[in-house]
């Protein structure tokens, strides 16, 4: 993004915040106290992309993924890099899918429901403000009505549908289910983003995972931090923070953060630290931070995001037009469930190295077998879930013994799934496979997948159970605040950036009125 | 025989361990018409039996002086057993500028002695060791049994008579000292991968250093290597089979120089929808450097030549026929250090897991009865889907190790790196019939990085494509050549 022009701060000036990570989570905190007239930096540790030069290639995008290495074990490892973790100004916004549904009021509230996984210590009327906000600044395209919240309304028409999206339409059809266009963070018309450079509407390249071009894409890059710029706001690029240092009374003072090899110290008035919740809560167990409850890294969640894919007699030409195009919101709850929670059902194109890598991978074919699933990339098209995984003890991350460049120790992280979302995943399996066998596509396969990083640094009630408060803020350091999907106390069904969106403002909100009130 | 302008005037012949340079006599005699022969006693052998300097460095010195006062203008040089191993040291110093050695054009490696550790049954070595300074009668007894042993089917009686004298001739050091250390000397990294066009010859009986162990230890160091099998014949071919020896070699000096190979090609309409404006710059350039044909002759950084060779045997299995070089690239990768940010947490770091689970692959291989390298593709099948299913034997002396669960999770990394980068190649995508790379070429740049009115697809839906988006296409197969199964000769 165009930084030029972009106030200044020296070291030695107690900003009021530093962000600590420019994605979902810090874009929305930094231009809200921007523009609330506070002095605040931002340090990423990725570079500053001209999204120009994002070349529509899988390869290539490699620069715009986290590749720090990370450990991952458990029953059910999960893959990081280009699967959920991103790098740059904007953070993971640069590769997410921009896939919004707000989250089922029953899901914040699983526990009461269902006596399975925990509720969150906030409900859904008290976000709706937030969701709307969000979605009229980034501009959300989506289907209007939207048949599972008649009230709610998109500020924009829906993206096209691509082949995937017709065919799980067809298929829906055939066995009832409601499906529609999917709520999607790419504009589907010119927007004139506040803030920032009028967007272009969606070219249907097909490429949001591998960086958007013209900004039609929601990426933080064309949308909060552009407005904190506006208001003030500086942006450190490739600023590794891996210090912090405090007080006599545990208040932190300064963040150390190394930028082309030298160590520089930033004094502040409060921290947030919204790095995803792989590396909050890394930073955390290095520095030996805010973990009285014994919380951080505990409650690991990945979504349960397994795919149904087939080959279809017509050309699909999956790699156009946005790649998630249709929602299906009727398995939050299905009647028949085995389980708690439930799952959202989405239409899926790929690029053609991500469906190789699952087919290889995942699949498990080579040879003769890999290339003829290859050789039919243009007649393929999948049908994929985002499900609820309940908090779970043995699913955390921990430190491992191996240290990176800076000698902080690289995360490990175990996670597995338990009965809940081995049942929900099952029933996942056979809706999918049923609608893609009504479809009429041949040689239906299975990829299991888990998506997104959730987890690690709960909010709650009570320090004696959560890292922060219901707002994001530190039980034990009072001016330390986290934004992030770390916070989530359970996975929802929704996808977690749109929440993680409304939940900064909102933090940054009540940041605010505490300074406010002193 | 036609000769090419490649062919050398001079055939530069080396022993095996026991013999002199008579041994090469009747090849040479067959191979008058041909090439003029200068075959050398080593220090130790023959009329050299005086001369010291035993390890392989100072025998390569030793035939480099030999060269030297030689003069070739082209040179070939042949190896027996013991010899090929001084030939492939002299190969490396040629390939590396050795003024001397500048002519060399070919290789003939004869039962050759491997860069590596040469395999000898310890029980072997040992009883080799112990009658060489024993009394003259157990002397002439035992190495009369000792060419016996290595030779498929009776010597005339003359020629045993004349080996057997060879091998009593033979300085007692220099016997011991190539038991003792030169067989066991590692030149492996040193030799890396030669350029030079070679020739390995392996007999079908012979143990040890027969076919299987041509693939597996002396094949992966050549980038142009032909292997012919002379069945029946054990480890002393020069002597048994010098007609067919004699052919081969004359049929290998007068063939064409190895052509690089050319690059995978790709059709000309995906070559025009590369070169158009549909295509971003920076993309385009990504694409034609990726079409890049491969050094044959690639010296990978991050494994040994010989791992390199398996780790091309793995992949040629998972992507059969892609076109290029694929293990290269990933040789290249690994020492980069360039990560995909995350591992199996039960695996070791990526390059490391790549050496330890190419390893354990070729144990387990070994340790039910052959090297994966001397596999057919059903063989090499076989051991991959036990890899991928967890069942997997792999010996507990395999070092670095990797056990069958680790395999389970290395193999499917090795199967995600190979997709990897099959996909990044232009070929491969022309294949799929791919039109995402037409998405959008410069645009207009504005000031805020973003680029503007980019085409993009107007139509998204199913059995709509755009008029420009290419069909599929059949590419031409490919094998790297050291894939090439060793051809019998009868």
């Amino acid at each position: 993004m165009n930084l030029d022009g972009m106030r200044h701060h020296a070291l030695n000036e107690a900003v009021d915040a530093v962000v600590i990570g420019t994605g979902a989570g810090g874009a929305p905190v930094l231009a809200r106290l921007a523009a609330a007239g506070l002095r605040v930096v931002a340090l990423e540790a990725g570079p500053n992309f001209a999204p120009a030069a994002f070349a529509f290639d899988e390869t290539l995008a490699d620069e715009i993924y986290w590749t720090g290495e990370r450990l991952s074990g458990g029953t059910t490892p999960e893959a990081f890099g280009a699967n959920n973790s991103g790098t740059g100004v904007g953070g993971s916004t640069l590769h997410w899918g921009a896939f919004v549904p707000r989250p089922d009021r029953r899901d914040l509230a699983l526990h009461t429901e269902t006596g399975e996984g925990c509720d969150w210590p906030v409900g859904l009327d008290e976000l709706v403000p937030f969701y709307e906000r969000v979605e009229r600044f980034i501009g959300v395209s989506g289907a209007d009505p939207y048949p599972w919240d008649p009230g709610r309304r998109y500020p924009l028409p829906p993206v096209p549908r691509n082949g995937p999206a017709e065919i799980m339409a067809l298929a829906c059809g055939q066995r009832g289910l409601r499906a529609t266009d999917a709520p999607a963070a790419v504009v589907s018309r010119p927007f004139a983003q506040e803030g920032g450079p009028e967007r272009e509407a969606c070219i249907n390249c097909g490429y949001c995972h591998q960086g958007c071009r013209n900004g039609a894409k929601a990426s933080m890059d064309v949308t909060y931090l552009p407005l904190a710029l506006r208001h003030g706001a500086e942006i450190r690029p490739g600023s590794v923070a891996h210090g912090l240092e405090r007080d006599a009374s545990g208040r932190v003072t300064a963040v150390v953060y190394r930028r082309d090899g030298v160590d520089h110290r930033q004094l502040c008035g409060a921290v947030f630290l919204c790095a995803g919740a792989v590396e909050t809560p890394r930073l955390l167990l290095n520095l030996g931070l805010a973990n009285a409850s014994g919380q951080v890294g505990r409650n690991y969640m990945g979504h349960v995001a397994t795919q149904v894919w087939g080959s279809f007699p017509d050309p699909i030409r999956m790699n156009r037009g946005y790649p998630s195009s249709l929602i299906s919101e009727d398995m939050v709850r299905p009647r028949d469930a085995d389980f708690a929670g439930g799952y959202l059902v989405q239409s899926l194109g790929v690029q053609p190295l991500t469906l190789a890598n699952a087919v290889a991978r995942t699949r498990g074919l080579w040879g003769p077998a890999l290339h003829a699933c290859l050789d039919g990339y243009n007649h393929l098209a999948g049908i994929g879930i985002n499900g609820e995984t309940l908090p779970c003890d043995e699913n955390r991350l921990t430190l491992s013994d191996e240290t990176d460049a800076l000698g902080l120790r690289k995360a490990q992280i175990s996670f597995g799934y338990s009965e809940n979302e081995r049942r929900l995943n099952a029933h996942a399996t056979a809706l999918m496979r049923d609608l893609w066998e009504a479809a009429g596509a041949r040689d239906i396969w299975v990829l299991e997948r888990v998506a997104h990083t959730l987890g690690t640094c709960r909010m709650g009630r009570s320090g004696d159970a959560a890292v922060v408060d219901p707002y994001g803020r530190s039980f034990d350091i009072p001016n330390l605040w986290i934004s992030d999907g770390s916070t989530f106390p359970s996975s929802l069904a929704a996808n977690p950036a749109l929440t993680i969106m409304a939940l900064a403002l909102r933090s940054a909100e009540a940041f605010l009125e505490r300074a406010r009130d002193g | 025989m036609p000769r090419s302008d490649n062919s050398p005037d001079l055939l530069v012949a080396l022993h095996f361990l026991g013999g002199s340079a008579r041994t090469w006599e009747p090849v040479a005699r067959r191979l008058a018409g041909t090439v003029g022969c200068l075959a050398l006693d080593l220090p130790g052998f023959g009329a050299a039996a005086g001369t010291t300097g035993y390890d392989v460095a100072a025998m390569a010195d030793h035939v480099a002086a030999a060269i030297r006062a030689a003069r070739p203008r082209r040179f070939a040089l042949a190896g027996h057993s013991m010899g090929a191993k001084v030939a492939l040291a002299l190969a490396r110093r040629s390939e590396d500028g050795d003024p001397d050695l500048a002519g060399l054009s070919h290789l003939v490696l004869v039962a050759g002695s491997p860069p590596s550790p040469e395999p000898i049954a310890e029980e072997r070595r040992r009883a080799m060791l112990a009658w060489i300074g024993a009394d003259a009668e157990t002397r002439a007894r035992e190495a009369r049994a000792f060419i016996r042993q290595n030779v498929g089917a009776p010597l005339a009686p003359g020629d045993e008579d004349a080996a057997t004298a060879d091998v009593l001739r033979a300085a007692p050091d220099a016997w011991r000292a190539w038991l003792e250390s030169g067989a066991n000397e590692d030149w492996a990294a040193r030799i890396g991968v030669l350029r030079t066009p070679a020739l390995i010859l392996a007999g079908g009986d012979d143990a040890d250093l027969g076919p299987a162990g041509q693939a597996a230890l002396t094949a992966p160091h050549l980038a142009h290597a032909r292997t012919r099998v002379l069945d029946g014949a054990g480890h002393l071919l020069p002597l048994e089979r010098p007609d067919a020896v004699a052919a081969e070699i004359a049929a290998h000096l007068a063939a064409a120089a190895p052509a690089d190979p050319a690059p995978a090609r790709i059709p000309a309409d995906y070559a025009a929808l590369i070169a158009s404006e549909r295509v971003n710059p920076r993309l385009r350039a990504a694409l034609v450097e990726r079409a890049e044909p491969d050094d044959p002759a690639y010296a990978p950084a991050a494994l040994d030549p010989v791992a390199l060779a398996l780790l091309r045997a793995v992949v040629a299995r998972v992507l059969p026929e892609a076109g290029f070089d694929i293990a290269a690239r990933l040789d290249a990768r690994l020492a980069s250090g360039a990560g995909d940010g995350w591992r199996f947490s039960r695996l070791p770091p990526d390059a490391h897991a790549y050496r330890a689970g190419l390893r354990s692959l070729d144990a387990a291989a070994r340790a039910e009865g052959a090297p994966f390298l001397a596999r057919d593709g059903a063989g090499r099948d076989a051991l991959l889907r036990a890899a991928q299913e967890g069942r997997l034997a792999v010996p507990e002396t395999a070092d670095p190790r990797l056990d069958a669960e680790q395999m389970v999770l290395w193999f499917e990394d090795l199967r995600a790196d190979a997709v990897r980068t099959y996909l990044a190649h232009p070929a491969t995508l022309a294949r799929l019939g791919f039109s995402g790379i037409g998405a959008g070429g410069t645009g207009t740049p504005d000031p805020d990085g973003l680029a503007r009115n980019l085409p993009g697809f107007v139509r998204t839906g199913r059995n709509d494509p755009e008029p420009w988006e290419p069909e599929p296409w059949e590419p031409e197969p490919w094998e790297p050549g050291q894939s090439a199964p060793a051809e019998a000769v009868r």
